[in-house]
């Protein structure tokens, strides 16, 4: 039983967590859910002794030291935590580090790799593998030092709906083995499964209960940051008519709680507005194997989503599109002009790649600087972005790298907008962000798409954009297999499985839905 | 995004050179570097040329990778053979003895590229690592850190792959906004890769941190079980071999 009483923690100024009380017991799966910077990740390192609370204690089976032999600790980002270039040495790390005997080691390490299912990929190159497998090879390398409890901070934020599926068919098994869990999501449908859910906000823990009461607590979904997400109110919908969540998310579980006139309560919006031409026709781009299209054709008015599995060529597209790489064969024409770099706005994930300034002023004022306009308009175009996107002026003097991460990318969007570039491409925008944060970003996506601005979205997270969106353009193997309407896509699980992935939840639950009322 | 093969990078594979302990291949190619320096010419030099065929063949390496791995290093090479071969002091001509001179240690500097690019092409980093620890062991007496220096050879050798791909997205973010970064003389082109370095310190320095929280929480604290078992009779023969025909070449 881990048992946090009364911790406090400060890392300096102000309590980070503010009496704060909790338990996990063995065998037990725990949620901790809750806004960034509420507290959830300073928790979670209480829990295996890498930080000490101020007042109060920390117990794990009793003892208050050398708890990160007992609880491991799983990251959101595999890449910040596998050590070595090969998996079957990355898996030893641990083991290793225990002064275990050399046949030992060896024996978790196989032990480990086949918990996790990823037998055959002892010998590869870790930087060879897929988010998914790199995911998995971190928890082999958790599992192999034989924790009694586990702590999973967020760790299917980069992974698409399959891996998500492989890497929580891995933890039920290690709940159904004994082993405790305390996971931090902000994924509703991490509630499935759960003994508890516990809500943290400002330091403190703000609600506790079954997931089941959370969901049909309105007040408790949106303290969860769960408000503006569609997945969680066909859940909660389902959960007041007595949907049980002991079970694994499935959709036609969930869908026999429904009827079809709730699909509207899950929110279906349209935006109309005179879309700018933008184009991709008959693209075709070759570098070596791993980097190749051919033959891409598409309509990119409104707001694109571009989905494909891993080595798709996802991203060498979302680059062509932004002009800074040129296609071999065909076009990319914006307002009929072809592309070139600087016209077409492009932003990644982490704001930090690509800011670079001193200031924020400086940052903002780069594009229309480097584009050779009067400092006059300049200053015009920075005032008028930090507007749009909600920067304050007080500060343009801060340097952007010490700004909150929502801060910081707001910073890179204006950056982006000041340039007048006309269209955006976003490289994966949402991966690790917080219910409240994604809910801000897809504003401001919104934003631009009303503005009459094209824009396109690659992402694994394509739920909960196909309500804002135009059209969806399925990839496989650097080739469109489909570009078709969002509201088509968005009931159409065939559609994901035909291109190797798998249907978001709340696709699948539309779908059972509008089949159901066929049937009927 | 594009990755080129680098000469020397390890290419995953089952050659014989490939399943040999990498404690017994750093030894080799210890013994072969200092032998190829002190073997006599010709006839010592065939040798260790005869032993880089051998090596090359036994890890399926092209020549061609050698010549590639030489290039960086093409300009200083030319020029030191041509420095030795024309005397421009006192009476200006041109020294066959000189160019001899030249050309041998070109030969030299070839063959112990083309043994290093045999070691590195089929041992992973960490086999690295481990090997450098077990060799350098008996440091450890006289208080070298020695687990800490193979985890850090490790750790970069791991870096490199992700920093390629952290460069590559931060420039394409700034291309995106307007950036000239492959334009313009070599001073502008510097302040375009300045530009990229501060993103690029400060994610690394973030990703460092974080890693070394990640090594904390897996109980690192420096000392390791070593994974590689003793040597087979196998890898000692070969071994024995090696030096044997290295001591020979350098005697010649």
């Amino acid at each position: 039983m881990i048992e946090v009483s009364d911790a406090c923690f400060s890392y300096g100024e102000g309590d980070v967590l503010d009496h704060v009380s909790l338990s996990v017991g063995a065998g037990e799966r725990v949620v901790l859910l809750g806004a960034n910077g509420s507290g959830k990740s300073t928790l979670s390192r209480l829990l295996n002794g890498s930080l000490e609370p101020t007042s109060g204690n920390v117990l794990v089976d009793g003892r208050t030291d050398g708890l990160a032999r007992l609880v491991g600790y799983v990251r959101q980002d595999p890449r910040n935590q596998i050590v070595s270039s090969v998996v079957l040495d990355e898996v030893a790390f641990g083991p290793r580090n225990l002064g275990l005997s050399r046949e030992e080691v060896l024996r978790r390490v196989d032990e480990a790799l086949d918990a996790c299912g990823i037998g055959e990929l002892r010998n590869r190159a870790t930087s060879e593998l897929s988010g998914g497998q790199q995911q998995l090879v971190a928890i082999a390398g958790v599992l192999a030092m034989r924790p009694r409890y586990l702590v999973l901070d967020e760790v299917g934020a980069h992974l698409d709906v399959a891996a998500r599926g492989r890497v929580n068919e891995v933890v039920e098994r290690l709940v159904g083995s004994g082993v405790g869990v305390l996971e931090i999501a902000h994924d509703p449908l991490a509630l499935f499964g759960a003994a508890r859910a516990v809500v943290m906000e400002g330091g403190r823990v703000a609600w506790q209960g079954t997931p089941r009461e959370l969901l049909k607590s309105d007040d408790a979904r949106a303290r969860a940051g769960f408000g503006e997400d569609s997945v969680a109110r066909a859940l909660s919908i389902a959960a007041r008519r007595g949907l049980s969540l002991d079970l694994r998310p499935e959709p036609h579980a969930v869908a026999r709680y429904l009827v079809r006139e709730d699909a509207c309560a899950f929110g279906q919006s349209h935006t109309k507005a005179l879309f700018r031409p933008f184009l991709a026709s008959k693209m075709a781009f070759a570098r070596g194997s791993h980097f190749s299209l051919r033959d891409v054709s598409l309509d990119l008015r409104g707001l694109t989503l571009v989905l494909g599995p891993s080595g798709s060529g996802k991203t060498t597209l979302a680059r062509l599109l932004a002009g800074v790489m040129s296609p071999d064969a065909g076009d990319v024409l914006l307002d009929g002009r072809p592309v070139r770099a600087g016209r077409v706005g492009l932003a990644f994930q982490r704001p930090g790649d690509q800011l670079f300034c001193e200031t924020v002023y400086d940052d903002i004022a780069y594009g229309p600087r480097a584009r050779g306009a009067s400092e006059r308009d300049v200053d015009a175009a920075v005032r008028a972005a930090a507007a749009r996107l909600g920067v304050g002026e007080e500060l343009f003097d801060r340097s952007p790298f010490d700004l909150s991460g929502g801060q910081m990318r707001r910073v890179a969007l204006a950056g982006v907008v000041a340039c007048e570039s006309g269209a955006y491409v976003f490289d994966e925008p949402t991966a690790g962000l917080d219910g409240p944060s994604r809910a801000e970003l897809r504003r401001l996506v919104h934003g631009l798409v009303e503005g009459g601005d094209p824009v396109v979205l690659v992402t694994h997270d394509a739920g909960e954009w196909l309500e804002e969106a135009t059209s969806v353009a399925f990839l496989r193997d650097g080739a469109v297999v489909q570009q078709v309407e969002a509201h088509v896509a968005a009931s159409s699980p065939e559609l994901f499985v035909a291109v190797g992935l798998e249907a978001p939840f709340m696709v699948e639950l539309r779908a059972e839905l509008e089949g159901g009322a066929e049937h009927a | 995004m594009l990755r080129p093969r680098v000469p020397g990078a390890y290419a995953p594979g089952s050659t014989p050179l490939h399943r040999l302990d990498p404690r017994v291949k750093l030894m080799m190619l210890l013994v072969a570097t200092v032998a190829t320096f002190a073997a006599p010419a010709p006839l010592g030099l065939l040798m260790m040329t005869v032993g880089l065929a051998a090596a090359l063949v036994a890890s399926r390496t092209s020549p061609a990778t050698v010549l590639m791995g030489l290039r960086p290093a093409a300009v200083v090479l030319a020029l030191s053979v041509a420095s030795n071969a024309l005397v421009l002091v006192g009476q200006p001509g041109f020294s066959p003895d000189g160019l001899v001179r030249g050309a041998l240690v070109v030969c030299r500097i070839a063959l112990v590229v083309g043994f290093a690019l045999s070691f590195s092409s089929t041992t992973p980093p960490p086999a690295i690592a481990d090997g450098l620890a077990a060799l350098m062991a008996p440091l450890r007496r006289v208080g070298v850190p020695v687990g800490a220096i193979a985890m850090s050879a490790s750790v970069a050798l791991r870096f490199i792959p992700l920093t390629v791909e952290e460069v590559d997205r931060i420039r394409c973010a700034q291309r995106a906004r307007g950036a000239l970064l492959d334009e313009g003389g070599p001073l502008r082109r510097l302040r375009g890769w300045g530009q990229v370095l501060v993103p690029l310190v400060v994610g690394l320095f973030r990703r460092a941190d974080e890693l070394a929280s990640a090594m904390t929480d897996r109980c690192y604290t420096g000392e390791q079980t070593a994974l590689l078992g003793p040597l087979a009779r196998r890898e000692l023969v070969v071994l024995i071999g090696a030096v044997a025909w290295a001591v020979a070449a350098a005697l010649l």
